[in-house]
């Protein structure tokens, strides 16, 4: 239920209360409430009596009761998602009453998130996104953010690290909007700014908020750059107590890997003379011996809420297991969070507080080694003949490594805010916000004496090694606003909103490692003991940083019949990162809207049932760089002998002043268009964006001399980006049993350029991107020229190969020749090396087909990304009989003619589209003839279950694209995984 | 109350910009120092003078970054880094620096000038925070307050000598950030600057002596300005050869003081390189390294070390497999020379922990014994081919010059482990290269013709590579000291040492003489370009002709 349904609520308490009181003159009415269709009962329906004030909502088992005048004749029924109805009062009671579903979604009074407040949806005049449970995606989320993956159009998604359950998403909005600072949306969580995603659990995320355009975000200022994404919890709500329990389990499946050879077919290809090497004589798959393949991982959630009128409260329990792929490489946290709401003071004081703590225990051992091990030579083996394990100085034993070391974190994370809200006078609410989120996580390694890493230490060897290290994070948050809400002569609703804010955020981190342990029984747990400390080779460190946001923002909103809309926004915003003379921004943003289908001449068009077009244009910031960066700091250089022979610590300046350092600017106009037709079945979105980011921070080439650091961090490109999304819901069948609907979103990019990167004073003709990685330096893939496009590959254009297997490379007249005479200068008047490819993604689409007979409900969801390149760095590397280990199978078919060293060219680009069947989910609800039962579904869900691609390196779906250094592939991808998952929803 | 609505939200903006609010925006740094409130005691001002020293190990020694020695010795006719199977193409950084092709905006040599002047800078730096407070504030004496701006004005000398060395004409800036666009100065002038710090502080520096180890002192001081004489005929078109045997007598006479007592040639080739080499009667000036007790390690091993070269010298560091000697230099060497037995790593490579079981290989010849060949070619599969491209991992012969010492006994106990284990320091100039030049001074002045005091100097320094039995017929003369033999001569005594680009130009072979995969390259490439990358930040910044 929404805040509007909770006033329409109370609003029919109160009037029920009246009734009472005016029983004499009144006679009875009471029935049931079902849904048409379904014939369930419908809980907390408006039954009002027309023309009177008499009114009562249903209970649980949808039943009311009301007493009306004895002159009424006519009830009116109400209900969100429903048709509303008029029904007869006939003398006949119970009066039994079908409600008819409304067959779209927008017909709904729907509600979003705007940042300090909510709006209808009908009113907004920015680009926002609402995501709902019923949307999300079901394959188990390890992060909030999975839950909404392909489901916002413009709203860039990327695991990069795959299914690991400790790794996070790469998440951006509309293209990169930062060279060197954060890229990613801020998060706001139940209001609270730069939210912990650790704290939030699926079953208790009521909805996700995406505000993709400058001028809604403008209302968070210097942080919002990036676009702002608002998660909003569930709360407990006034009515019966209702418990919900939520579990799934899940077991993940190696999807596809690199197909490298077997020891067998290695041992062919030497036989043939084809590769090389040695034959030692085992036949090890060791990446197999890496794999989890007893993984199974589970969600438990009970939640318990209620309320009264004056108080709600909600409880939700959640404990989650999740296994990754890999062995040693998983993830227990347990997660409460408690909710409660009061009403005082005759209603004018309203109390909110929440608490919510997260404590996890992550294995952080295992989920990486995948390189080593895919590229190892096959007739090796992780043991010695004697049975002991397997070293050697060039490679590391993973396998061994799972077993002979720990890594683990231990985190808790724990918010708790509150907030009051008190109605001063009519229409006008003030309210103060704090909350504060505590961050902590002690990290302990311990290798044994026996490990690979221990014996291999020169200093210390066989001596083990331990590290314990720990990280302490407060942010603080206080905002007091004031809300004046009015509608004057019944046309002209305002809403001003006017805060101050103060942010405030320090972290503490502090780490020690030893080596040369007499045994392995302290481990990490006895730091001391090792012997390295006192000849000086252990290390230990400190560190400390704080930063200050302080803001003030106003907002006015104005609509004129609900046809005609306005909204303007300003935040001045200081941050302690700025510069000494740069303390403060100002980000203003002004919107307007027009609702066409209020006017006349659409009203005509029966077929058009909502019609919106709105524009914004706003501006706002990024201040996510590092702490003191407009400092001259000393800093350490490394010890040096003193006079009397003892070394201590140089010292020396770090860094350029630059008392200029502000934010970057983002500019972005928005147009958009909401519509919804043919009785509200085909519903859409749709929206124009353009965008400049200005005064783009990096680190600047200083002129040497006369400034004595090569580098300045400093404000001066500019980046700029426009593109179009579409949002489609179309209700296909919606007869009787059999419901099918479609949702689609498409995003389409126009442009993505780096417009300048100089200024009087700092010139950058271009900037390079990307390390390929590898032997043999390959340097950068993505050259970005002043005033070209973003994402751009430059490389060498590949000709053909020598009789001997010798790269050959076109020039630039065109002509072929050995790469000996490749000019790779960036001089674009002398090098050969060209445009060839783009690792920015055109287009993003994602496909949702609902499909829903009686009681089973099927999902398929489908989303992919075209248009880009990718550079397959593994076959660069392995596909080149060059290396001495082991090789992929196309070493010997498509790439076989190589007979020379690495070398970057188009040769490797390849086409990175792909589509994926992301998700099928089938469920079913189960019906029970108790009223102890409220709802029980039963789901299954497979995740991951097709990709068509051309793209034969790892699964693209899992490489960035995101920032400005996207496209390479990753030689140590995390598998890509396909899972099942069981699901189990019981509601009483 | 809408308007009064905004007049409070106008009062709270005007509040947003009081005094109170903008220091509560004020940075606090609890985990760095800044400027202002450093310089307030002896160990502070020491460690900001010491700074620029351990910046120098970036830039002045084979430390894995380009710096000053790669171009100085990678463009030469010992050392080149070929492309050995999958390692080492680098964009074809050291092809172009073997042929001469380098652009003008090769990264490497970008990266030097940065690096180079970054040094500069952090002497700039103290010099003008010493210059502007006095010396209670401080806690020193002006001597020392003195001897430190003396100290620092002779290494940024350092600088501007080796950056003039590459770059020729460069700015020269002797103030933080002032001016904004420092102008191109002809070489002759900045030979005339460095010359002229030099003259002015030498005095004013200390004199090398255990203390002063690992930095600048009058020691350096003469040093430098026998590199700056030596070279002053190429640099400035006018032969300094008589300033050039002054300056070396000084040194020679102990006139700049000894880091062990009396400055003298070592005994033998091994006092300078070994890992207590800072006991080394001859070194002039060194970057001090100390594993032992500040974990401040020789950079070089990355630079030449093989990828398992630990097993080969019992210790823990490993390499890129990189720098290699060019084929044919290993054998420029007589069979009895001591220095390319103890200098040089050929042939199977063993355990040094027992001496007999092979080191295995780990590319080409992964699990084979690891055998340094002199020559740079696909043996593997029988190729002929020798070029910068068609190395494998065991191509070239190796450099063994610094030790790093064993960190495990060797067989039998025998040697036991090194207590000094990487703690060798890195010789900037020694004695023996000031002997070298003096004779070379003596022998130009002469028509290129050796005088007994010149074959004396060599012979004093080369008799220590060969045994007594050998010598004798080893020894140089007269007649046949000329200077081609001298060129050679330089080559086997300072092979690694970074001298070799500056040797070439200066006998007039760097862009005329064929060596290996190398063919002669114009005149102009004796000069490395200014980087563009530099250029297009200053416009100030004139480019080297031919560029």
């Amino acid at each position: 239920m929404k805040f509007k349904d909770l006033l329409k609520f109370s609003f029919s308490l109160l009037l029920l209360m009246c009734a009472t009181m005016a029983q004499a003159q009144n006679k009875q009415v009471s029935g049931k409430v079902t849904d048409s269709k379904t014939g369930e009962s419908l809980a907390g329906v408006t039954v009002a009596a027309k023309g009177t004030t008499a009114g009562a909502t249903t209970d649980v088992n949808g039943s009311f009761r009301l007493s009306v005048p004895a002159s009424a004749t006519t009830l009116t029924v109400s209900y969100l998602g429903y048709d509303s109805k008029d029904v007869a009062i006939t003398g006949n009671n119970p009066i039994n009453i079908t409600l008819d579903a409304n067959s779209t979604t927008l017909n709904e009074v729907k509600v979003v998130s705007i940042g300090y407040g909510t709006q209808d949806q009908s009113k907004v005049t920015s680009a926002i996104t609402r995501v709902t449970p019923d949307d999300f995606r079901q394959s188990g989320s390890r992060n909030a953010l999975d839950l909404i993956q392909g489901k916002v159009a413009g709203l860039a998604i990327t695991r990069t690290s795959g299914t690991n359950p400790n790794g996070g998403v790469s998440v951006q909005l509309r293209g990169a909007v930062s060279v060197s600072s954060a890229n990613s949306p801020l998060i706001v969580i139940d209001g609270i700014p730069n939210g912990n995603l650790d704290l939030l659990q699926q079953d208790d995320v009521e909805s996700i908020d995406v505000i993709k355009d400058g001028s809604g975000a403008a209302i968070y200022g210097s942080i919002a750059s990036g676009g702002v994404i608002l998660v909003t919890t569930k709360k407990g709500k006034n009515g019966p107590p209702t418990v919900n329990y939520s579990s799934y389990a899940r077991k993940e499946y190696l999807n596809q890997r690199l197909k490298f050879l077997s020891a067998d077919e290695y041992r062919q290809r030497i036989a043939s003379g084809e590769i090389k090497q040695k034959d030692f004589g085992n036949s090890t798959d060791f990446i197999d011996q890496l794999i989890n393949k007893d993984n199974l991982s589970q969600n438990h959630n009970l939640s318990f809420s209620g309320g009264t009128e004056k108080t709600t409260y909600r409880a939700s329990l959640n404990y989650r297991d999740l296994q990754g792929i890999a062995k040693e490489n998983g993830r227990k946290e347990y997660t409460i969070r408690l909710n409660m709401t009061q009403k005082s003071l005759n209603d004018r004081l309203r109390l909110y507080a929440d608490l919510t703590t997260n404590i996890n225990r992550a294995n952080l051992l295992g989920g990486g080694g995948w390189e080593s091990e895919l590229t190892k030579n096959p007739t090796l083996s992780n043991y010695n003949p004697d049975g002991s394990y397997r070293f050697d100085l060039t490679s590391t034993n993973e396998f061994a490594r799972l077993q002979q070391e720990t890594y683990y974190r231990k985190q808790q994370t724990t918010s708790a805010n509150a907030k009051a809200d008190i109605d001063i006078v009519k229409g006008l609410t003030g309210s103060v916000a704090g909350s504060v989120i505590r961050d902590s996580y002690i990290d302990g390694q311990y290798r044994l004496k026996a490990s690979e890493n221990s014996l291999e230490n020169t200093d210390f060897p066989g001596g083990g090694y331990a590290y314990k290290g720990d990280y302490l994070r407060f942010d603080y948050n206080f905002e007091p606003t004031l809300q004046y809400k009015n509608t004057f002569f019944e046309k002209h609703n305002l809403t001003a909103l006017a805060g101050y804010s103060y942010r405030y955020s320090i972290f503490e981190t502090s780490s020690a490692s030893n080596r040369g342990f007499i045994n392995d029984l302290f481990r990490e747990d006895n730091l001391a003991q090792g012997s390295a400390l006192a000849v000086g080779k252990a290390s230990i460190s400190s560190n400390k940083e704080d930063n200050t946001l302080v803001a003030l923002f106003g907002r006015l909103q104005y609509s004129y019949q609900g046809k005609y809309l306005l909204q303007g926004t300003v935040r001045r915003e200081g941050s302690s990162r700025f510069g000494a003379a740069n303390k403060f921004g100002f980000f203003p943003a002004v919107n307007a809207g027009w609702v066409l289908s209020e006017e006349d001449f659409i009203k005509k068009h029966k077929f058009i049932n909502f019609l919106k077009l709105r524009g914004g244009y706003g501006e706002t910031g990024n201040s996510g760089f590092a702490n003191y960066a407009s400092l001259v700091t000393l800093g350490g250089g490394g010890r040096y002998i003193y006079p009397d022979g003892s070394y201590f610590e140089t010292y020396g300046p770090t860094r350029n002043p630059n008392p200029n350092l502000k934010w970057e600017v983002k500019k972005e106009t928005d147009i958009g268009v909401e519509f919804a037709m043919f009785d509200n079945r085909l519903t859409g979105q749709i929206d124009y964006y353009k965008r400049t980011v200005k005064d783009l921070l990096d680190t600047y080439v200083s002129p040497q001399p006369p400034f004595i650091q090569s580098s300045i961090y400093t404000n001066v490109g500019t980046l700029s980006a426009s593109g179009l999304e579409f949002a489609f819901g179309y209700a296909a069948i919606n007869s009787g049993d059999f419901r099918w609907n479609v949702d689609a979103t498409f995003t389409y990019a126009l442009s993505n350029k780096l417009d300048s990167y100089s200024n009087d004073e700092y010139k950058v003709l271009y900037k390079t991107f990307a390390g390929i990685g590898g032997a043999g330096d390959l340097g950068n893939a993505i050259t970005t020229y002043e005033g070209a496009n973003t994402g751009e590959f430059w490389g060498k254009r590949f000709a053909g190969f020598t009789p001997d297997g010798k790269w050959l490379f076109y020039n630039r007249n065109g002509v072929a020749v050995p790469n000996s005479q490749i000019n790779i200068s960036k001089d674009a008047n002398t090098t050969d090396l060209a445009k060839i490819g783009n690792a920015i993604p055109k287009a993003y689409a994602s496909l949702t087909n609902k499909f829903a007979y009686k009681s089973f409900d099927l999902r398929f969801f489908l989303r992919g990304r075209f248009g880009n390149d990718i550079l397959n760095t593994p076959a660069l590397s392995y596909a080149n009989r060059t290396w001495s280990g082991n090789l992929l199978k196309s070493t010997f078919t498509k790439y076989s003619q190589i007979n020379d060293t690495y070398q970057y060219s188009d040769y490797y680009i390849e086409n990175g589209s792909f589509v994926k069947l992301d998700e099928v989910t089938l469920g079913y609800n189960f019906k029970f003839k108790t009223k102890y039962l409220r709802n029980v579904r039963l789901y299954v869900t497979g995740q991951n279950l097709a990709t068509i691609t051309k793209y034969t390196g790892t699964d693209p779906d899992y490489i960035r694209d995101t920032g400005l250094d996207p496209g390479v592939d990753n030689r140590s991808a995390y598998p890509s995984t396909r899972s099942f998952l069981v699901g189990l929803n019981v509601g009483f | 109350m809408k308007s009064k609505l905004f007049i409070y939200t106008a009062l709270a903006a005007g509040l947003l910009n009081s005094t109170a609010c903008k220091k509560q925006l004020e940075e606090k740094a609890y985990s760095q120092l800044t400027t202002d409130a450093f310089y307030n005691n002896k160990n502070e001002v020491v460690s900001a003078v010491l700074r620029p020293y351990t910046h120098a190990n970036a830039w002045v020694t084979p430390s894995g970054q380009d710096g000053w020695w790669r171009p100085a010795e990678l463009s030469g006719d010992q050392l080149a880094w070929p492309t050995k199977g999958r390692h080492g193409e680098d964009g074809g950084k050291w092809k172009r620096l073997h042929y001469h092709t380098w652009f003008n905006d090769e990264g490497g040599l970008n990266n030097a000038w940065s690096l180079m002047y970054w040094g500069m800078g952090l002497c700039n730096d103290p010099i003008e925070n010493l210059g502007k407070r006095d010396i209670a504030s401080m806690g020193i004496t002006q001597a020392e307050k003195d001897s430190y701006i003396a100290e620092l004005k002779l290494l940024r000398a350092f600088h501007y000598l080796k950056l003039m060395d590459l770059f020729g004409n460069i700015p020269v800036v002797t103030q933080v950030g002032i001016p904004a666009k420092p102008e191109t100065r002809p070489r002759a002038e900045v030979f005339k600057f460095i010359e002229t710090e030099i003259k002015d502080n030498i005095a004013k520096a200390p004199k090398l002596s255990r203390t002063q180890l690992g930095r600048m002192s009058q020691a350096g001081a003469y040093a430098m300005l026998v590199e700056l004489y030596l070279n002053a005929e190429v640099w400035t078109g006018t032969a300094r050869w008589d300033d050039c045997i002054a300056a070396a007598d000084q040194l020679i006479n102990n006139a700049g003081g000894g880091q062990n007592g009396v400055m003298a040639l070592d005994p033998n080739i091994t006092d300078q390189f070994k890992t207590t080499n800072d006991l080394s009667k001859e070194v002039i000036f060194s970057i001090a390294y100390n594993y032992s007790v500040a974990n401040f390690q020789p950079s070089w091993p990355s630079e030449f070390y093989h990828f398992k070269q630990q097993e080969i010298y019992g210790g823990g560091r490993n390499g890129n497999d990189g720098i290699v000697v060019i084929p044919g230099v290993y054998t420029t060497y007589d069979a009895s020379d001591l220095r390319r037995s103890n200098w040089l790593l050929i042939g199977p490579q063993v355990k040094f922990s027992d001496g007999v079981s092979p080191v295995l290989a780990s590319e080409e010849y992964n699990g084979s014994q690891l055998v340094f060949v002199d020559n740079i070619r696909k043996n593997k599969s029988n190729s002929t081919v020798s070029n910068m491209s068609e190395g494998e991992e065991n191509s070239g012969v190796r450099f063994n010059k610094y030790k790093l010492g064993n960190q495990v006994p060797g067989p039998g106990g025998v040697p036991a482990i090194d207590p000094n284990y990487n703690n060798g320091d890195w010789n900037i100039y020694r004695l023996t290269w000031i002997y070298f030049a003096k004779a070379e001074a003596l022998m130009r002045k002469n028509g290129g013709a050796a005088n007994a005091t010149a074959v004396q100097l060599i012979n004093d320094c080369k008799k220590r590579a060969f045994s007594d039995a050998d010598w004798a017929t080893r020894a140089y003369t007269t007649a046949t000291l000329t200077l081609d033999e001298l060129l050679a001569e330089r080559g086997r005594e300072f092979i690694f040492e970074g001298f070799r680009r500056d040797d070439l130009i200066r006998f007039g072979k760097f862009n005329t003489a064929s060596w290996w995969d190398h063919s002669p390259t114009a005149a102009t490439r004796a000069l490395y370009p200014i980087p563009q990358q530099q250029r297009d930040l200053n416009g100030n910044l004139a480019q080297n002709p031919g560029y």
